[in-house]
């Protein structure tokens, strides 16, 4: 009677975790249509700036948590192993050659000012996107849930700011699907969302068709 | 111990039967588009559905007093203001029944997606695809009639 109880936990709490352990996104696969049609070369760079990763608490493949039956939260990551920021600069150059836009790739190691300005100035364009990472991780329980904070730049190549525009938030995306899959799918979606909200402001298409 | 294993049994029966009447009914629409000025539209065919959810999704734009027309081309046989795709997912409890349904409004010329409405249904919940499509585009209509109200 004992052992049938002890395999009645252990089913109990394997159900409730299976599905929470090693889940992880693929971003690189986010189609993201912009509200740009545009020309020439752009200089584009993604920058981490999320505080937990930055402190060392969290790798940079971090994306969010998946909760299992207590709620004991588990670590999604990235598909490619390499951080989100790499992927999100993936997508997004593969979003701005769908664009028309050449795309030259900034190498930004650091968030601050003085290291974003070195960085163009040394291999900028005429127009930089830089693209600051402040937040983004979902979180799933019973729904997905999607923290961001998201700041666009368009920079000169003399470091003058053109045009910038910032979203954040925190908000529910969807329920919660049973499949990493769906649910890497889910986030990609939310993650072509919110950039293409990032880019549709009147002073960035502007500034990017310059 | 019994008692134990009956409680743990029945919680595990009600978590997994609660997974069977899921519903999410979710739009998102950037506030910067005016969709009341959207009057025109084109439904691109998903080239795996055969079920026709393109005819249902312009039928029920045309029941909302827009104009709407699709087809299996990619990009529009005439100006449009907006053009309309989707993502459909099928189950099968019993009879085969549409579980997912995604629909997405872009910018004809830069594929901009301005607007997302997405419903999930699973079985016990379950509706047909003509209310599906209803509920989706209402939606996605209503949250920007919510959103100039504000």
């Amino acid at each position: 009677m004992r052992t049938s109880g002890f395999i009645g936990v252990s089913f109990f709490i394997l159900l409730m975790t299976g599905c929470a352990v090693g889940n992880q996104y693929d971003y690189r696969r986010a189609e993201i249509a912009l509200p740009v049609a545009g020309g020439g070369t752009v200089g584009m760079g993604v920058l981490e700036n999320r505080e937990y990763v930055l402190s060392g608490e969290k790798k940079p493949d971090f994306v969010g948590l998946q909760r299992g039956g207590f709620g004991n939260p588990f670590d999604v990551t990235t598909a490619s192993g390499d951080g989100f920021t790499s992927d999100l600069a993936d997508a997004l150059e593969k979003g701005l050659r769908d664009s028309g836009f050449a795309v030259k790739r900034l190498q930004i190691t650091s968030p601050g000012a003085s290291a974003v300005q070195a960085e163009i100035g040394k291999n900028g364009e005429t127009r930089n996107i830089v693209l600051t990472v402040n937040e983004w991780k979902t979180d799933i329980y019973m729904d997905m849930n999607l923290h961001f904070d998201l700041f666009l730049e368009v920079v000169s190549r003399d470091g003058q700011i053109l045009a910038s525009n910032r979203i954040s938030g925190e908000e529910k995306v969807s329920g919660a699907a049973m499949s990493a899959d769906k649910n890497s799918r889910l986030a990609e979606s939310a993650l072509e969302t919110k950039i293409g909200r990032l880019f549709n402001k009147p002073e960035i298409i502007n500034a990017l068709r310059i | 111990m019994k008692k134990s294993c009956f409680i743990l049994v029945a919680v595990t029966f009600l978590a997994l039967l609660n997974g069977c009447a899921n519903q999410e009914l979710i739009a998102d629409v950037d506030p910067a588009t005016n969709l009341s000025a959207l009057n025109t539209f084109y439904v691109v065919r998903l080239p795996t559905d055969e079920r026709g959810v393109e005819q249902l999704i312009a039928a029920e734009l045309n029941t909302m007093g827009k104009t709407a027309t699709s087809g299996v081309s990619p990009t529009p046989p005439a100006s449009v203001d907006a053009v309309v795709t989707y993502e459909d997912s099928w189950m099968w409890d019993i009879t085969m029944y549409m579980i997912e349904l995604t629909v997405y409004l872009q910018d004809p010329e830069t594929e901009y997606r301005f607007a997302t409405g997405r419903s999930y249904r699973t079985s016990l919940v379950r509706k047909t695809p003509e209310e599906m499509v209803k509920e989706v585009l209402g939606k996605i209509f209503e949250k920007q009639t919510a959103g100039e109200s504000q």
